[in-house]
């Protein structure tokens, strides 16, 4: 019996960004509501595939992340009202997920200077949600055959900020959380740079990362690279990176770094050599120099 | 090297076994399915019965507007799912989903936008079921009663099949779904006026109730084409009904003249529920709303454990698990412990157990070599009491690895070899041959054939089947002739 698929999407909801991808001046401009309305036909093509299929939607905004739809519970008081043209659980997730968005964008008011967005935060919420779906309590764990227990847990990351190297290590500590819980990190970089992060994540977690080229063709983009569950993935190949960057960010100036200095005791990178590891206090009285760490390149590339 | 086994493992491609309805859908002409099509809730539902390979492939095509060419798809697929890929096209080839020519593939037109419709939303075929206001003088039925419902219909049909053996006189199910079972061959009146299970309808019994319900409404759809209905309206009405929202109200008025009859036999069945027989408005049941789904169509068969059910949207996919709970316990000493109530278990598990106790909440009974026996003597086979008992395995007996007693499913497998010590097979019996020679050279040529199953060189003869009879007696014959 074929299981039911697991997808959390986490929306990078930077009104920054947004607002800089919406401009003319880009070849291809994609606006946040070009860019919801084919996000929630993709929700919808999730939930169409299989009744069991169970979809959170995590929102990263600056500062905070929030839950913005689960399947498995109800989030706002008001159910739509049925109409005859519409299958309920997609106008469910449509008016939900447009509501709360609506709803955080409203509440964030005039700012002097945005903070970053919490896409650590969001990530580590969806890790928890999926770690609470994947092993049920107790009393019903007994339940092998239960179709509604899901097998192979994805998560779906839909990125426009840059890189914030001040994250490296929370982001690290997700991706290797991510790992034992066999989940996939799929990477969709909708706007801006590439980020060197999130193509860890992804490289490391057996996802795809896909850098948008035409924008205008997200839906397409979205469907094929990211709606098939992993058994999928070995029939019908999904686009992988051949070239990731696996440059890691220093601990003490939170600097993105191609030659570090690693301590030989707790593996702490800097990015110049000091006298004392600043994370573990490793003195080394047999050094004659400065140079107490072996300097270490960062600078891979996945063949 | 446990770890390399598993890895191993995971690489095979994911069996899918097709949907019963598909070879049925398959048959219909296209103009049938075309006009199938024009539904978004039918394509949606067609869409879910499908296999994950077809899902993705419409997928990939369903927002493309132009056809794309083979040789571009082809070079998605990797190649050891190419077996895959080749049988999920076909299957869209048959029910006319995907059109498939030599060079270019493109999606039904009708089937694009209405699935396009249905994911979207919009437009104005109300496919998805008109909903009624809020009657504000009565409460509509809430789910709970909605279950019960269902589940006393349905055990009615399935406690009268299974008791029909025995003399005992349950109650009765309606004309209707009599009528239905005498056709399905699932009973049939063959000994006296009275209807009786038949050794196909025992299997059935064993079956989980999603296949049982499919099998039924497969023998409907049969039934509706002999009775003149519009199978395009019974399939898009069953459709529907399969993407209705549990515990809400839907108004008849738009409905035709022949989803109004089938109103009537589907009450029967137990998928919708209607106040009177003139409402104007009726509920689908959760048998009619998981018709497109694989999670347990009846809440739960249990009395005692009745505190699982469902009280919300909310919650149905995490109570689903609990809803699920086994009962049996089975022993390497062949005990059974069956922890229910339920008249219909009890009566299902006494098609292959001795009975031993019954108390309350508790039957104990044996599998002895009579019983089962019994039970293969009725058409079911040891592979469907195996399943049975692992699919209603009780909670405790998940801890073991493997689940039943090894033991135990030997023994039931070698009970079920017993009766298959003699074979028949129809053929001709070849003899009384001439000379050692002669048989020997006849002898090669059937073997050459493949169509010799049993031979005795002593006593110069042999066993050949009735399809090579004509060839061997041929090669005699000139034999004979040219000597």
């Amino acid at each position: 019996m074929e299981k039911a698929s697991h997808l959390s999407v986490i929306v990078d909801l930077s009104p920054t960004q947004w607002h800089l991808s919406a401009q003319t001046s880009n070849q291809y401009p994609l606006s946040i509501e070009t860019f919801l309305s084919q996000l929630l036909a993709f929700l919808n093509a999730h939930i169409a595939s299989k009744h069991e299929n169970s979809l959170v939607v995590f929102g990263a905004l600056p500062g905070k992340s929030v839950l913005l739809y689960s399947s498995t519970e109800l989030l706002s008081d008001d159910v739509p009202s049925l109409d005859a043209n519409s299958y309920l659980p997609f106008k469910l997730v449509d008016s939900t997920v447009v509501q709360r968005i609506m709803n955080e964008f409203d509440a964030i008011g005039e700012l002097e200077e945005e903070p970053s967005c919490a896409l650590v935060g969001a990530v580590t919420k969806a890790l928890c949600y999926i770690n609470r779906i994947t092993h049920p309590s107790s009393t019903t764990a007994g339940v092998a055959e239960d179709p509604s227990i899901v097998h192979d847990p994805r998560i779906l990351i839909l990125s426009v900020s840059p890189d914030l190297s001040s994250s490296y290590i929370p982001i690290m500590n997700a991706i290797f959380s991510a790992q034992k819980l066999k989940v996939t990190i799929d990477v969709c970089k909708v706007y801006g740079p590439d980020t060197v992060f999130l193509q860890q994540a992804a490289h490391l977690t057996n996802g795809s990362y896909i850098y948008l080229e035409r924008r205008d063709a997200l839906l397409q983009y979205l469907i094929m690279s990211f709606l098939s569950p992993t058994s999928i993935r070995k029939i019908l190949a999904v686009p992988k990176q051949d070239k990731i960057d696996f440059r890691a960010a220093c601990f003490c100036h939170k600097n993105i770094v191609d030659i570090g200095f690693v301590c030989s005791v707790c593996l702490s990178i800097f990015c110049q050599p000091l006298p004392v590891c600043s994370t573990c206090s490793f003195l080394s009285i047999h050094s004659n120099d400065s140079m107490l760490l072996a300097p270490f390149s960062l600078l891979q590339t996945h063949a | 090297m446990p770890v390399q086994s598993l890895q191993n493992t995971d690489v095979i491609v994911p069996q899918h076994t097709p949907h019963p309805l598909l070879p049925f859908l398959q048959s219909q002409s296209q103009t049938t399915l075309t006009r199938l099509y024009q539904r978004p809730s039918s394509c949606l539902s067609i869409f879910r019965l499908l296999g994950p390979i077809e899902r993705q492939l419409i997928m990939n095509l369903l927002w493309l507007e132009s056809a794309l060419s083979v040789a571009t798809i082809s070079a998605w697929v990797l190649p050891e799912g190419k077996d895959a890929y080749d049988s999920a096209l076909a299957v869209m080839t048959g029910l006319h989903i995907a059109q498939n020519s030599a060079v270019k593939l493109a999606l039904n037109p009708t089937f694009k936008s209405s699935l396009r419709q249905a994911i979207t939303g919009g437009g104005s075929t109300g496919s998805f079921g008109v909903p009624t206001d809020k009657d504000g003088k009565r409460q509509s039925a809430n789910i709970e009663n909605l279950d019960a419902y269902a589940l006393e219909r349905w055990e009615t049909i399935l406690h009268y099949m299974v008791s029909s053996g025995q003399g005992q006189n349950p109650t009765k199910p309606s004309q209707g779904v009599l009528y239905l079972l005498q056709r399905s061959g699932l009973m049939n009146n063959a000994h006296g006026p009275a209807l009786q299970i038949t050794s196909s309808g025992f299997q059935f019994l064993l079956h989980s109730p999603h296949d049982q319900l499919w099998n039924l409404l497969l023998q409907y759809l049969h039934m509706a084409e002999e009775r003149q209905m519009d199978l395009v309206e019974v399939l898009s009405f069953l459709f529907m009904l399969s993407t209705m929202d549990l515990g809400r109200e839907y108004s008849t008025e738009p409905l035709s003249e022949t989803q109004k009859a089938m109103l009537e036999d589907l009450r029967d069945y137990g998928l919708v529920w209607q106040r009177k027989t003139s409402s104007k408005r009726f509920s689908p049941t959760r048998l009619a709303t998981t018709l497109t789904s694989s999670s347990p169509p009846l809440p739960s068969s249990h009395s005692t454990g009745g505190s699982h059910t469902a009280d919300g949207t909310g919650a149905v996919a995490l109570s689903s698990g609990a809803a699920q709970q086994g009962f049996i316990v089975l022993e390497t000493n062949y005990r059974i412990y069956a922890y229910t109530d339920n008249p219909l278990q009890t009566a299902v598990l006494n098609l292959f157990i001795t009975m031993k106790y019954r108390f309350p909440n508790l039957v104990v009974g044996m599998l002895t070599r009579e019983s089962v026996r019994k039970a293969l003597g009725n058409g079911i086979s040891a592979d469907q009491i195996i399943s049975y008992l692992t699919t209603h395995a009780h909670p405790q007996m998940r801890k073991n690895n493997p689940l039943l007693p090894v033991t135990v499913q030997d023994q039931i497998r070698l009970w079920e070899l017993e009766r298959n010590r003699l074979k028949s097979a129809e053929g001709y019996l070849y003899k009384d041959f001439a000379s050692q020679a002669d048989y020997e050279y006849v002898l090669a040529y059937a073997k050459q054939l493949d169509v010799v199953l049993w031979e005795n060189a002593s006593k110069r003869c042999f066993f050949g089947t009735l399809e090579g009879h004509a060839n061997v007696r041929g090669f005699i014959e000139r034999r004979t002739g040219s000597v």
